[in-house]
């Protein structure tokens, strides 16, 4: 299998700040590639990069087998690209958006504003409405459609689900599911853990530039940070701090009236831990992904670091 | 050439106003030509009455004659203005005020070159300069007649060209100011401040002899001293506006094909 994404030390800096620093990141043929990272942390940039809209300031990346630069625009029409930031023109329709985006595309203009029609009808947009009208949600959808419609090997998409309700995220999973089971390659980046969950094969954790992590989503997941917040009834304080502290030290167990109250972080795989709980009686129970930042950060002070 | 005819496609209607607009600035200036008695008039005597510098400044040397009057009160005042405003609008939009509003990066992550980008949409405003050009032809043709001022259709097609080729220049500073920066405010301050320095220096040169030489740098008086209006052609000037207008747009496509596009 070839690589379709290759970078080698691939450095951008804005004067004395690393946007990326040194990476070396390498995306397998016909998989679903995950980049997460808190805001700022150089996912839009990578990505920008790889489509010539920004040049490195050191190292190189080849796409597809070449050059972002050199394969100028015949390399960007093998590319269906999402901006993390949509802008469209306001006072163009839908229709006139289509129009516009099938006019720049390669091959064949007809099958390339069906296929457009036909992903803009599944996701529902009212393409006669003008642009500047349209909802968030629904100028999404319309960068969606034109990062898709013209069947590209390889898909960049900057946080592709935002803005998007549920239902149009389900749609738009398998919309990725149907490229990648015609061979194309996707690569998207999210500040979620559980969207990049859901849909990628493999991710890298990116911070400040650099990656703090790349690991299969099964591995990301055993040892993803989680929020606990637990009230157990019918129980004994000392008890239940001893039979946590075990597992889980970081735990914070209080008393509070005749219930025990347990909060705090917990770290990978939390089944022990819950079958721990659940030898009291469980009132109230919240299990959250903190927000990636702090998961991140968590990963970082750890030196859990590949 | 799909960018530009997205970019003519999305600016019609503007480009409909400002054809109105440069109409009925013209029909208002030239209606007056009558009523002032031309040639015949008290007016070349009062025209007499004022410092020579400042009659040359304005242009006024000639106002008692058809042709000296267009040129001076349109093209040498408001029309020349508002064409302006329209060269800088557009050419600050066609690189700076897509990339400012975020527009730009989307096109240019699709296959169309940085350069095709860059020329399609100077093209696209030469192609909107071109039609303000002819419908002011058409206009001042059509007004001749009614308002005595008795133009030679050659003379109209010489003067509505260096006025195109003249905001064409002007709209390629903006153009060039936002390729390299990728700013709108410099954008708009290289044309205006082009605009603004032809007119200065145009007016200073001729004040006097010893002024002249301002004349030479100005593209304003490329466009008019030798007065097509009332002369006909000078394809040394307007060729000098083809030059100024070329090196703008080759220092644009230089810069914007190696820069980052800001989002």
């Amino acid at each position: 299998m070839t690589d379709v994404v290759v970078t080698t030390d691939l450095t951008k800096r804005y004067g004395s700040v690393s946007a990326l620093d040194s990476l070396n990141l390498t995306i397998p043929e016909g998989s679903i590639f995950g980049v997460i990272g808190p805001n700022g942390a150089g996912k839009t940039t990578l990505m920008r990069l790889l489509v010539d809209v920004l040049r490195p300031t050191s190292g190189s990346a080849t796409v597809l087998g070449q050059h972002p630069r050199a394969g100028g625009k015949e390399l960007r029409g093998r590319i269906g690209y999402l901006p993390g930031e949509l802008h469209v023109e306001p006072g163009l329709s839908g229709t006139g958006h289509l129009n516009f985006w099938t006019s720049i595309s390669p091959g064949d203009r007809r099958t390339v504003r069906r296929r457009a029609h036909a992903i803009a009808e599944r996701l529902e947009i009212p393409l006669d409405r003008k642009a500047g009208k349209l909802s968030k949600g629904n100028k999404q959808k319309l960068g969606i459609v034109q990062a898709f419609m013209h069947d590209p090997e390889l898909l960049i998409l900057d946080e592709p689900t935002s803005g998007l309700d549920p239902l149009v995220q389900r749609t738009f999973l398998q919309l990725v599911g149907e490229a990648r089971d015609e061979g194309a390659t996707i690569f998207l980046s999210s500040h979620v853990l559980s969207e990049v969950e859901q849909v990628a094969d493999l991710a890298v954790v990116l911070r400040s530039g650099r990656i703090v992590r790349e690991a299969s989503i099964e591995d990301l997941r055993a040892t993803a940070v989680r929020h606990l917040r637990a009230r157990l009834t019918a129980t004994d304080l000392s008890v239940v701090t001893q039979r946590l502290t075990a597992l889980a030290p970081g735990l914070d167990v209080s008393a509070d009236g005749d219930d025990v109250l347990v909060s705090g972080l917990v770290e990978g795989r939390t089944d022990e831990l819950v079958k721990a709980l659940a030898q009291s009686t469980v009132a109230d129970l919240v299990l959250a992904e903190p927000d990636l930042e702090e998961s991140v950060l968590a990963m970082y002070e750890d030196k859990d670091v590949a | 050439m799909p960018v530009l005819v997205q970019s003519l496609r999305v600016g019609w209607k503007g480009l409909l106003v400002w054809a109105l607009a440069l109409v009925a600035v013209m029909a208002m200036y030239l209606s007056f030509y009558p009523s002032l008695g031309g040639a015949a008039s008290g007016m070349a005597d009062m025209i007499d009455q004022l410092p020579e510098g400042v009659v040359k400044a304005i242009g006024y040397d000639q106002i008692a004659t058809g042709a000296g009057y267009t040129q001076s009160t349109f093209f040498g005042l408001l029309g020349f203005v508002l064409g302006t405003a329209a060269a800088v609008v557009w050419g600050t939009r066609a690189v700076a005020g897509d990339e400012e509003s975020g527009m730009l990066e989307l096109t240019l992550a699709h296959p169309v070159s940085r350069a095709q980008l860059v020329a399609e949409r100077a093209l696209a405003i030469f192609t909107r300069l071109s039609v303000l050009g002819v419908v002011l032809g058409l206009a001042l043709a059509a007004m001749s007649g009614p308002f005595e001022l008795e133009l030679n259709g050659t003379h109209i097609v010489a003067v509505t060209t260096a006025w195109v080729l003249l905001t064409f220049s002007i709209a390629m500073a903006s153009l060039m100011g936002g390729a390299v920066s990728g700013s709108r405010t410099v954008a708009l301050g290289v044309g205006a401040g082009l605009g603004v320095l032809a007119f200065l220096l145009n007016a200073l040169g001729a004040q006097s002899e010893q002024n002249e030489w301002m004349l030479g740098l100005s593209p304003f008086a490329w466009a008019y001293r030798n007065r097509p209006l009332a002369e006909g052609w000078n394809f040394a000037d307007l060729g000098l506006l083809v030059a100024l207008a070329t090196a703008l747009l080759a220092v644009a496509l230089l810069v914007f094909t190696r820069r980052d596009v800001r989002s």
